[in-house]
């Protein structure tokens, strides 16, 4: 089995992961944050080295870090919780369905949104964002990196931008936590990401990170071990943002995750992946019928291809039938694939981790050689 | 025993102040918080140290607490 699936959930883990993801389930079945005893209060400390790392690791405050469970969640938190009617916000053409689902579904609530058209010159896309900006501008919702291309956005750039204006900057880390060299210095508001893809957690596990400068709404109330006597939802972080009881088991997994990416480094992850993606680029070209969707720009080890003749979900069949994984289709991005022009047909995408080798890039080359 | 007790506004900030008062060699464990001593629920942290000392701590590392008390006896 090769897995060149990674930016949708990364696999292998570590098994350093497996191993805390079992511990947790036979020796932390207490409810963090939540009794006094001996169970729960060391759960709780569990939960807490996690936060704190994840901190770490983002330049964050501890308490300023949230669990989701998943990237998708933490998007919705920070837009649905930011946005209200009468707002304006800016979004990317390659925005993930989790950006550009719940703007659209804001649409309908009075917020409006524009669409801010991706260029490979990164001057050329920050004097675009310049122009979109109105007055009732409240936040920049962008993603760092394209799940579908792995074009890289200028986004300390347009960080710089929002802080200048005032404007709440949230984004989209799916493809760049443990990957790129992020930080909350580089101007977020509000960073979401999943655990378990650069993070190397398990699934059900995502990350809301907040600079603390503007406050949400929330979508989901509840129990937060806090506060308990009062009906208004606790207003503060991270308890605000997490009613009911968090995924102790996944949180344990992901703790792990982090600490297997700050062991390698992110640096040398990326070096490497981007190694294993400069060659099955380079494989690439010598073949017949092969369309690469990367422009001149940045990018990352994410690779949208087709090849002539295929439909892009029967190529990624082709290859499933002999033990290689991709994705093929739409990558839950319409609206990139739309803006990419490759709406008719979509993509299939390469996408490396870590523990991919050079000897399953050239069978994966072999493979589509002779589909 | 004799402690004194500060009411956190909640477990993480509890944490966050144990970990910075056991760095500096001071007694801190984190405890429900009592009835009859504050408000609502929620956890207490436990110290030995003078409350002044200690709040001043959590002050400067911006941990938030409720309220203080001493002569919590255990």
């Amino acid at each position: 089995m090769i897995n060149f699936d990674n930016s949708a959930t990364t696999y292998p883990m570590p098994p350093s992961v497996s191993r805390a993801v079992a511990d947790a389930v036979r020796f932390y079945g207490g409810n963090p944050g939540r009794s006094g005893h001996k169970l729960s209060v060391k759960t709780s400390e569990k939960v807490f080295l996690v936060r704190e790392s994840a901190a770490q690791m983002f330049g964050a405050k501890t308490e300023n870090v949230v669990f989701t469970l998943n990237c998708t969640h933490a998007l919705n938190m920070a837009i649905k919780g930011c946005l209200h009617r009468g707002d304006h916000c800016i979004i990317s053409s390659l925005e993930h369905n989790s950006v550009s689902r719940p703007v659209y579904a804001m649409s309908k609530r009075g917020v409006s949104f524009s669409v801010l058209e991706v260029d490979d010159d990164d001057e050329v896309t920050l004097r675009r964002l310049k122009a979109l900006i109105r007055e009732n501008t409240k936040a920049v919702i962008v993603t760092i990196c394209s799940n579908v291309t792995g074009q890289i956005l200028p986004y300390r750039e347009i960080g710089k931008i929002c802080r200048r204006k005032g404007i709440v900057y949230i984004a989209d880390a799916a493809q760049a936590a443990g990957v790129l060299p992020i930080s909350m210095s580089d101007g977020y508001d509000f960073l979401c990401m999943s655990g378990h893809k650069g993070l190397y957690g398990p699934t059900g596990t995502g990350l809301l990170i907040s600079s603390g400068r503007f406050s949400l709404s929330t979508i989901i109330e509840g129990g937060t071990g806090a506060t308990s006597l009062e009906l208004e939802q606790t207003d503060f972080l991270p308890e605000q943002l997490e009613s009911g009881t968090v995924n102790t088991v996944g949180i344990m997994g992901l703790g792990e995750g982090i600490k297997f990416v700050k062991s390698k480094g992110i640096n040398r992850i990326h070096d490497y992946e981007m190694k294993l993606t400069e060659s099955f680029l380079n494989g690439l070209k010598g073949q017949r019928g092969i369309t690469v969707i990367r422009g001149s720009g940045n990018y990352s080890a994410v690779v949208s291809f087709n090849k002539e003749g295929y439909d892009s979900n029967e190529l990624a069949e082709y290859l499933s039938n002999r033990g290689i994984y991709l994705r093929g289709g739409y990558q839950c991005a319409g609206l990139a694939h739309k803006y990419l022009g490759t709406q008719s047909n979509g993509t299939v995408r390469f996408s490396p981790s870590v523990m991919n080798r050079q000897s399953e890039v050239n069978v994966l080359l072999s493979a589509i050689k002779k589909a | 025993m004799t402690y004194n007790l500060i009411a956190m506004t909640s477990i993480t900030y509890a944490q966050k102040a144990k970990r910075i008062l056991n760095s500096k060699k001071m007694y801190c464990e984190i405890q429900k918080t009592p009835s009859g001593y504050f408000s609502g629920c929620g956890y207490s942290i436990r110290i030995k140290d003078d409350i002044a000392r200690v709040t001043s701590i959590l002050r400067m590392n911006d941990i938030k607490y409720k309220d203080a008390a001493s002569g919590y006896v255990r």
